[in-house]
């Protein structure tokens, strides 16, 4: 396009959106297809709210543990080219692992030390099969770890819900335990729109709203009117 | 995906009509927009979210639909619509037209405007938003989200309405959007009021101009984490305007904020010292800038407007050229711009360009700013292709009076040539050419 005028985009923040996912053998069949699924729902939402806030430029990656731990998407993607490959369950579920990988990614360098805050989030259906204690000590260790907005989502009634808390480590915010597919889209799409949006430039704020340590991240899903029909 | 209303759902309307739901346009903090038909009419249907849908939201878009829009920029409430079974409702407003952009589409350079069109489109920003204030209202989350605009005629359209209230109604909900916020509000000292829109309405006028945020130099460039509580440092408890003459601290960084230095040096110094005021003393809400002086700097910027021997648009910079003798150096291809003929009307200098409109603000105080109608346009003489003229486009005479005192009538459709010193009475007003 012709220039009419000087200068040139707004200036803007890198925002890294990092995906945990537990692909482990309890995942395998209707989960991990589920997860598939509303993982690819939600990036059309994703997308357009990342287009909403020129202060940001939101970068996608993947971690999945099970067989092995490792990137799913290891280069950071812009979210507009943002696709989602699906991934396939299978082994343990080294959490621990998981922790460290990502500590990897969140030293100075490779992340830049000028960013908005990171979103990360953990989706599992277990426990921890390796020493996440230690591991998620080594993770807290990096400022980009502490200064993250940190979520986690519970596929069903197994997951430790203790383990996502202390993930999460921030007593406003809950785990969201995902009894079904719907919730799990539900649930998701909140994580990749509403959070982005707060992490880069956070909302309208409504009076009362209760600010979660130091991202505002607003109302969390209210879950009661969805059917509940189907249940793993 | 989990909407509050499904497509081709159909919603009665006072039993007569109904309203027909034809697709999901985007949702927010309080609810959703769907676009609907009604009589085969399109509208946008603003639909609350269950915890959103409190009696003083739907009270407050009661008064909103009686008081009526303050002017036609507003996609205003048309008329309420509800869903007795769970008790939500939403709203009726007319749909925003594809020709205007976001703010978000500015600022990612994906729509580019003439410096005209801007000028224009802050005009209108700033007269809407008086009338607004006018009648006691307070409109409390201007942000990138609410304005769009039209990039070719600089025309803007103000969306979500429902959150505006009577000034100082204590039954706020939005607090606003954050870097748009006032620093009352950041600190938690203030609520929104006519105020603080006046603060968030220079931060607008600021990105939509240097497609920068105007508290964000070197203090920002030292931030690692971008979080709240760096937000409501840079914002709220040290806000220091980039190019505050007094306070260096926060200037702009190269190779991060190259627009605010790009964009500083091409605009004239009025409209540097409006925003140097904006971002000092209006950080206090008694210093806040009002809308008319908005208002009229835009119109004022709107009249700077040059064109360069390369094409790009600049401004001519009365006090500099004053003060220098230098004419505006071109933002594009950095020669001198050459200064065109001007017709000063009273204190305004309006720059003569070939396609220079005058319209009937320019030549009646008491005319609202509307760029439309015009009452003379420029002129080439059909045979002396080197003679230039103002073409009388009212229904009025004009009055000329010629260096020699000669004294001439140009009857509407006739023109008066662009000659140094000539009077002009346009009726209400009269202005001189300067060659």
């Amino acid at each position: 396009m012709e220039t009419k005028r000087p200068g040139g985009v707004l200036s803007n923040r890198p925002l890294h959106f990092i995906w945990i996912l537990d692909v482990s053998g309890s995942m395998e069949g209707d989960k991990i297809q589920s997860l598939n699924y509303a993982i690819r729902n939600s990036i059309p939402a994703m997308k357009s709210v990342a287009d909403e806030n020129p202060n940001a430029e939101v970068l996608v990656r993947c971690i999945t543990f099970g067989n092995e731990v490792k990137w799913h998407i290891r280069t950071a993607v812009n979210v507009a080219d943002f696709e989602w490959k699906d991934i396939q369950a299978g082994g343990m579920t080294p959490m621990g692992k998981a922790m460290n990988l990502l500590a990897d990614q969140l030293k100075i360098p490779p992340m830049t030390d000028r960013a908005l805050p990171p979103v990360l989030v953990l989706i599992t259906d277990g426990q921890p099969t390796d020493d996440f204690a230690t591991a998620y000590q080594n993770l807290m260790q990096e400022s980009w770890a502490k200064k993250a907005v940190r979520l986690g989502i519970a596929m069903g009634e197994d997951a430790d819900t203790a383990v996502i808390e202390k993930f999460i480590g921030n007593k406003e915010i809950k785990p969201l335990v995902a009894n079904n597919s719907e919730q799990l889209v539900n649930f998701i799409k909140w994580a990749s729109t509403a959070v982005v949006q707060a992490a880069s430039s956070p909302a309208s704020q409504l009076k009362d709203e209760k600010v979660t340590g130091n991202v505002p991240i607003g109302t969390m899903p209210d879950v009661s009117d969805l059917n509940q029909d189907v249940v793993w | 995906m989990n909407q509050l209303l499904k497509e081709k759902q159909i919603i009665p309307i006072d039993g007569k009509d109904s309203c027909l739901v034809e697709r999901f346009l985007g949702s927010g903090g309080q609810g959703e927009v769907y676009r609907v038909s009604i009589q085969g009419k399109p509208y946008a249907l603003k639909w609350y979210f269950p915890k959103q849908a409190t009696s003083e939201q739907k009270a407050s878009l009661e008064y909103l639909i009686r008081i009526g829009a303050p002017n036609n920029k507003f996609l205003w409430p048309k008329f309420l619509l509800t869903n007795p079974k769970n008790n939500t409702f939403g709203y009726i407003m007319p749909l925003r037209l594809p020709q205007y952009k976001g703010i978000n589409d500015l600022m990612r350079r994906r729509v580019e405007p003439t410096f005209k069109a801007l000028a224009i489109a802050g005009v209108h920003l700033a007269n809407s938003f008086s009338k607004l204030h006018a009648n006691g209202l307070c409109y409390r989350d201007i942000s990138f989200g609410n304005l769009f605009f039209d990039p070719i005629t600089g025309d803007i359209q103000i969306c979500d309405n429902d959150n505006i209230t009577t000034n100082g109604d204590p039954l706020v909900t939005v607090l606003g959007t954050p870097r748009f916020t006032a620093p009352e509000i950041v600190r938690g000292e203030a609520h929104p009021s006519r105020d603080t829109d006046l603060f968030s309405l220079a931060v607008l006028l600021h990105y939509m101009l240097f497609v920068h945020h105007p508290l964000e130099g070197e203090q920002e460039a030292k931030i690692h984490a971008f979080d709240l509580p760096a937000m409501t440092k840079l914002y709220g408890k040290n806000p220091v305007y980039i190019y505050d003459p007094k306070n260096t601290t926060n200037r702009p960084v190269a190779g991060i904020h190259d627009n605010a230095i790009a964009f500083w040096k091409t605009y004239p110094t009025f409209i540097k010292q409006l925003f140097i005021r904006a971002f000092t003393v209006g950080l206090k809400p008694n210093g806040r800038i009002m809308e008319i002086e908005w208002r009229d700097s835009m119109a004022r910027m709107y009249d700077s407007l040059i064109y360069c021997r390369c094409g790009a648009e600049n401004f001519h910079d009365a006090t500099e050229y004053e003060t220098t003798g230098k004419t505006t150096v071109c933002w594009s291809c950095h020669k001198p711009t050459i200064l065109p003929p001007r017709l000063k009307i009273g204190k305004n200098l309006i720059m003569i360009n070939v396609d220079t409109l005058i319209f009937p603000f320019h030549v009646d105080p008491s005319i609202s700013c509307e760029f439309s109608d015009p009452v003379a346009k420029v002129n080439q003489h059909p045979q002396n292709k080197s003679l230039w003229g103002f073409q009388n486009l009212s229904k009025d005479k004009w009055t000329v009076i010629s260096n020699e005192g000669a004294i001439t009538e140009v009857l509407p459709g006739k023109n008066v040539s662009l000659i140094n010193g000539i009077k002009i009475n346009f009726g209400k007003t009269e202005g001189v050419i300067i060659v």
